[in-house]
């Protein structure tokens, strides 16, 4: 049976992405900056094929930036005057995410989606194209088959890539897709060899992820554990604050709303903000969550508790970033192996 | 995938989009104590001030363009369309901000936004309003629609406490409900200064003492998170249960629509799923979260 699949040889990615760029902007792995992230494909680089395992500030931030300009204003004899930014949002296509960073992008549309519609968020998401690329050599500090996943699930990306060699299969999920697989003029038929190699790649790739958590019954366990506060401080005892967990994280979305003025203009402006910062649920007169130990549990119960109570889905995809990259190694695997089963 | 609409289909988006707040103005200020201001205004569009609508309860999101957006409950009376109000104590940027406007000033408002005091709910109950300083603010737009259409509702105790005489707000209200002979109201503060005769001590035990029947009532309460805490016990003592006790919350807030995540009560957003909650909804957060 002929495989619907396609196939490219890796010596062509830059030509694809150079096809690709015609009509989008291309966004590739980037260590550019001196910190891997998606960044705008320079024409002619794709030696990340040879270092890229993921990036330190994931995707969302194409989505949803660190800072962005909600609108503008300026206040002349008849009084204010509000002006929006273009939100129709360019086309761009991010090439090589990883399928913990396009589940964590399925787990935010929810919350952009709910009742009230993100104008910023979604004009982005809508504009955006996923090309997926399957990983063969996970961190140890993933663990994304905990959480009913692999390192080369599709599910929420366009199109999936996976490395068989001097090749990459090509698989198309969505229909935009398929548009594009259809387009791709480098692309050859995948063969039954080609699709076997690809099943082979994913075994191996799944038995890569070492790291397991349970997370079975882990709400209720959190539910009945919340008011233990021995546990939670016994957590937060290393936790520095410094919000790098939450602000790497691909599902946190917190943000803030300020304004900034200058001459009679100004504009407001949403940036990211993280629950770890006391300033984050202060008031004037007190605030709920000025002990750590209370933000701690904040973050741990909202992406295992909170969300999976209003949107029947934990919000962690085990991309480990928070692990890896936590300046005092708090982990939450471990966190979340000794919650007590009982208060 | 769950999509709630909690606008109840009622959007009054500016240029389309939410975050966008229409442009209001100031149309009076009132000195409700040396912290406390009143402001009623309009929107200065004038389709948008036929059209609005809400509910006791809810509450918006007012910017002072350049300093920022706060918060605030709409704590007028949808019974009364005239113009609406809210009251801001001087506390922070924003609420500093507000109180350098007069008369004429432009605001920016966004809303209405929440959930609110379940009215059909309240149809044929005693109802027992227990208050706090500024938290009078929610339940007055309560109280002015329940007393608009007086017939509905059995029994009306007011009560309401701050912390010295100068700190009672909405005076004229107070002189009203006083005299309204279908309203039991008892006023209080906790140190009252020579020229003060009437009731001292704090909100919940003035409760206690008053002791209303638990008996087809609903207590409605909102102040000061201390005086929340120390007032849901007092109901239980007096035979209400977590389904008959009503409060509305305040936290910091940001989008107003449940999505900067910063006002969760656990799983619950103040702003989304609130800021009205009856307790047997939050209680079990609400020990150690607020």
């Amino acid at each position: 049976m002929a495989s619907s699949n396609k196939k490219i040889n890796k010596k062509d990615i830059g030509k694809l992405l150079n096809e690709w760029s015609q009509e989008f902007t291309v966004f590739v792995p980037s260590r550019e900056t001196g910190t891997a992230t998606m960044a705008k494909w320079d024409g002619k680089d794709t030696s990340f094929l040879d270092w890229y395992r993921n990036t330190v500030v994931s995707p969302k931030a194409n989505i949803l930036p660190p800072m962005e300009e909600m609108f503008h204003f300026q206040k002349d004899k008849e009084g204010y005057h509000i002006e929006l930014p273009p939100l129709d949002g360019h086309k761009q296509l991010i090439f090589g995410i990883r399928p913990c960073d396009a589940n964590a992008l399925a787990i935010l549309d929810m919350t952009f989606n709910d009742s009230y519609e993100d104008p910023y968020y979604l004009s982005k998401r809508n504009n955006t194209i996923l090309i997926g690329l399957g990983c063969t050599n996970p961190y140890d500090s993933c663990f994304c088959t905990s959480l009913g996943s692999s390192p080369t699930d599709a599910t929420n990306v366009d199109l999936m890539l996976t490395d068989i060699g001097d090749e990459f299969l090509i698989e198309a999920i969505t229909d935009k897709g398929k548009e594009l697989m259809a387009n791709i003029s480098l692309a050859e038929e995948a063969t039954e060899a080609d699709e076997a190699k690809a099943k082979e790649a994913r075994e191996a790739a799944y038995n890569k992820v070492t790291r397991q958590l349970d997370i079975k019954n882990i709400d209720e366990k959190l539910l009945a554990s919340f008011d233990n506060q021995d546990y939670w401080e016994k957590i937060a005892a290393k936790c520095i604050s410094c919000g790098i967990c939450t602000l790497l994280c691909p599902t946190c979305y917190c943000f803030d709303i300020n304004d900034e003025l200058l001459k009679g203009q100004g504009a407001r402006f949403r940036s990211l903000d993280s629950c770890s910062f006391p300033v984050y649920t202060k008031m004037p007169m007190e605030n709920p969550r000025l002990e750590k130990w209370r933000r701690v549990r904040n973050k741990v119960c909202h992406k295992y508790e909170f969300y999976p109570m209003n949107f029947d889905v934990i919000a962690c995809t085990g991309c480990g970033r928070c692990i890896r990259l936590c300046p005092v190694n708090w982990d939450i695997t471990q966190t979340l192996d000794i919650v007590p089963a009982k208060a | 995938m769950t999509v709630t609409d909690i606008s109840q289909g009622k959007r009054f988006l500016a240029q389309g989009n939410v975050y966008l707040p229409h442009i209001a103005v100031i149309e009076k200020v009132i000195d409700e104590t040396p912290g406390v201001r009143t402001f009623h205004f309009n929107f200065k569009d004038e389709k948008l001030r036929a059209e609005f609508t809400f509910e006791s309860g809810q509450f918006g999101e007012y910017s002072v363009f350049g300093v920022g957006e706060a918060p605030f409950c709409i704590s007028s009376s949808p019974t009364r369309r005239d113009h609406l109000e809210f009251a801001v104590q001087q506390v922070g940027r924003v609420t500093n901000a507000l109180h350098r406007l007069g008369v004429g000033a432009e605001i920016g408002f966004r809303g209405p936004y929440g959930n609110s005091f379940p009215m059909n709910f309240l149809e044929e109950k005693n109802l027992i309003f227990v208050a706090g300083g500024i938290g009078l603010a929610p339940l007055r737009s309560l109280i002015w629609n329940v007393l608009d259409n007086r017939n509905k509702y059995k029994k009306i105790d007011i009560i309401y406490g701050a912390r010295s005489p100068s700190d009672l707000c909405f005076k004229y209200d107070l002189d009203s409900w006083n005299k309204d002979k279908t309203v039991d109201m008892v006023t209080t503060v906790d140190k009252g200064d020579e020229s003060w005769t009437g009731r001292e001590g704090f909100v919940p035990q003035v409760l206690e003492q008053v002791a209303p029947p638990a008996q087809n009532a609903v207590a409605i309460v909102c102040g000061p998170p201390i005086m929340i805490r120390f007032t849901f016990p007092v109901l239980g003592k007096l035979g209400f249960t977590p389904e008959q006790m009503i409060t509305t919350l305040e936290k910091r807030m940001k989008c107003g629509i449940g999505k900067c995540g910063r006002c969760n009560v656990g799983n619950l957003y103040v702003c989304r799923d609130g800021p009205v909650f009856t307790y047997a909804q939050i209680k079990k957060f609400i020990s150690t979260e607020y």
